[in-house]
């Protein structure tokens, strides 16, 4: 099922600049991000290989695009399914039929179902490619102590063994009982709901196309909502409500679990023999820690929030903190950047972890309402979205997208008027693109370096100042590097662009600001400050 | 209304619900339909409203 794993014989360091917690999808990808900006890192990780069990298995256009910044992108796409929507039934009838949003000419599909431990595996490859991480299995970490200029952690290896290590930094990517969490003496808090989800794998072959399919009190287990997702390697992912009075330690028992899954697999027709492979049980949790920089020491994915599973916000929100924490710690390293950067870290994440909680919340209150009045509503969604259009999308899945960094200390307001386009704190939108190495996606030019947009021609003088990577957008075929040939008009419409127009992009993709006339702006100045910046407090 | 004031709505009214319990949620609801009724342009449109809510309840 997984791939061997390379073990590291040597003896532990004595000294690392970065230690990561934990050699999860986060970690991993955190320790490849970090090795493309130049920054070597030790992690640590307490099982022997990559997980058990599919996990996380749903990943969004923006967790590939990340991926890609590693050269994890192909590996996943070869190996994953791709899909663009799904249905949804009330009892044997279709209430909704959803798609996200998809063209032709785009990089990714909006979704790509692959279990975890490729993903895993592919983060763990690129990583390992660097020549800059070191992953050291069957290893644990048992003590951190923070001091001025780092940290001291203590690891133990299998035998009983222990190690010091001294870390400039720590990445805590441990997960949603992160051991470093607990060491320091943090705890996540928010709330988390009651009701019960059985999650089983099984292997079965299927002719189906790929979709996101869900039943709301399906005939094969009235009452009950079930949802069901396909895998690579013949699997299905299925999801079903447990009563409340059912002991969820009795309900992940084969015995009952198998004539569950029996009966819906007859009921959708589904004849194919199967065995199961894996089967867990979950309860959404909206939980955060308030701050995931302390000192030193800083925390991404499930060991800094976890969100409930319904609109897949888990591992898509931790690749995203590995998006942003990458480049800003490698800045800080390289003396580039102020140390208060990382505060900007902490700022955004903790907000998009509050958003990812809010439509979490929302999505569980439909898929496992938490009370009568949600009960209650339910049933009448349902019935009446057999019906009528208007209500239908009460039945969507808010599925996953990017979160705006809103009053991130990084942003920069417009300069001029802009009609649409994406302000400061907004991801940069996806374009077709033409360079001097042929055809391209814009995206694929983000995750290392900032990129500065210019619509037209720009001085020469201003090209490659600073760690900044600048283009000239036209609309004629790019014939020097540092040209960007905007080849279907998709740049200037989705950047809202005029001839003068400037965007400076941040190395994880999010606009830091833009400028209606930006001739003559000092782009590797307004860098420098971003970098510099100190922590405005709201 | 937008699909997300719709949703807003939603969660407004189950918590109301929640709020008011099984009990008394059938006055609350009753009042709410009144009130919407009392906004449709005719009896007609408000009817047919009834008459679908009646046999959906029933399924």
């Amino acid at each position: 099922m997984t791939s061997s794993s390379t073990t590291s014989t040597s003896p532990l360091p004595a000294r690392t600049p970065v230690l990561i917690a934990g050699g999860g999808p986060v970690g991993l990808t955190v320790a490849a991000l970090l090795a493309q900006q130049g920054i070597a890192s030790t992690v640590i990780e307490a099982d022997s290989s990559f997980c058990d069990g599919s996990r996380a298995i749903c990943m969004s256009r923006r967790s590939l695009e990340i991926l890609g910044w590693i050269g994890a992108d192909k590996p996943m796409l070869d190996k994953g399914l791709s899909w663009v929507g799904g249905r949804s039934y009330f009892r044997d009838r279709e209430v909704l039929h959803f798609e996200m949003p998809a063209e032709p000419t785009q990089r990714f599909g909006p979704m790509v179902n692959i279990q975890q431990y490729y993903a895993e595996e592919f983060a763990h490859d690129a990583a390992i490619a660097t020549g800059l991480v070191d992953v050291r299995w069957s290893t644990r970490v048992s003590n951190v102590t923070p001091h001025g200029n780092g940290n001291t952690v203590e690891v133990t290896s299998a035998n009983g063994s222990t190690h010091r290590i001294e870390a400039d930094w720590v990445i805590a990517c441990d997960g949603g009982r992160s051991t470093v969490r607990e060491l320091l003496g943090l705890q996540l808090s928010g709330m988390q709901y009651d009701g019960r989800y059985v999650i089983v794998d099984i292997e079965q072959a299927t002719s189906r196309p790929v979709e996101r399919l869900a039943w709301f009190d399906p005939p094969s287990n009235p009452g009950s909502t079930i949802l069901m997702h396909r895998q690579p390697d013949n699997v299905w992912r299925i999801d079903y409500q447990i009563r409340d009075d059912e002991d969820p330690a009795e309900a992940v028992k084969p015995e009952n679990v198998l004539p569950r899954v029996q009966s819906h697999l007859d009921m959708i027709g589904e004849t194919a023999p199967w065995k199961p492979l894996w089967i867990s049980i979950y309860n959404a949790k909206c939980l955060t820690l308030p701050q995931y920089r302390h000192g030193r020491v800083l925390f991404a994915g499930d060991a800094a929030h976890l969100v409930p599973i319904f609109g897949v916000r888990g591992l898509n929100s931790g690749l995203d903190d590995a998006g942003n924490l990458a480049w800003k710690l490698a800045a800080v390293l390289r003396g580039e950047a102020a140390d208060s950067l990382l505060d900007s870290y902490s700022i955004e994440r903790v907000h998009a972890a509050r958003e990812n909680i809010r439509y979490g919340a929302k999505s569980t209150e439909f898929m496992a309402p938490p009370n009568y009045g949600f009960r209650l509503m339910r049933e009448a969604a349902l019935r009446l979205a057999l019906e009528n259009d208007s209500v239908r999308s009460l039945v969507n899945p808010r599925q996953t997208t990017a979160i705006e960094y809103v009053d991130s200390p990084l942003n920069i307001a417009d300069f001029g008027a802009f009609d649409g386009g994406p302000h400061a704190g907004l991801p940069a939108p996806e374009a077709s693109i033409q360079t001097t190495g042929g055809a391209q996606h814009l995206s694929e030019l983000f995750g290392q370096h900032f990129v500065a947009l210019y619509f037209g021609d720009i001085a020469p003088a201003t090209k490659g100042s600073g760690g900044v990577r600048v283009y000239s957008v036209r609309d004629t075929v790019a014939i020097r590097d540092g040209d960007i040939h905007d080849t279907l008009g998709q740049m200037r419409e989705r950047f809202a662009a005029a001839p003068g127009t400037l965007y400076v992009i941040r190395p994880d993709g999010y606009v830091l600001g833009r400028w209606r006339n930006g001739r003559d702006i000092d782009i590797a100045a307004i860098i420098d400050k971003a970098l510099q910046q100190t922590t405005r407090t709201a | 209304m937008t699909h997300a004031e719709l949703d807003t709505t939603y969660t407004a009214l189950a918590e109301a619900i929640a709020r008011t319990g099984e009990t008394r949620s059938p006055l609350l609801l009753a009042t709410l339909a009144l009130s919407l009724l009392a906004e449709q342009p005719d009896a007609a449109s408000a009817l047919a409203q009834i008459t679908q809510a009646e046999r959906l309840s029933n399924t």
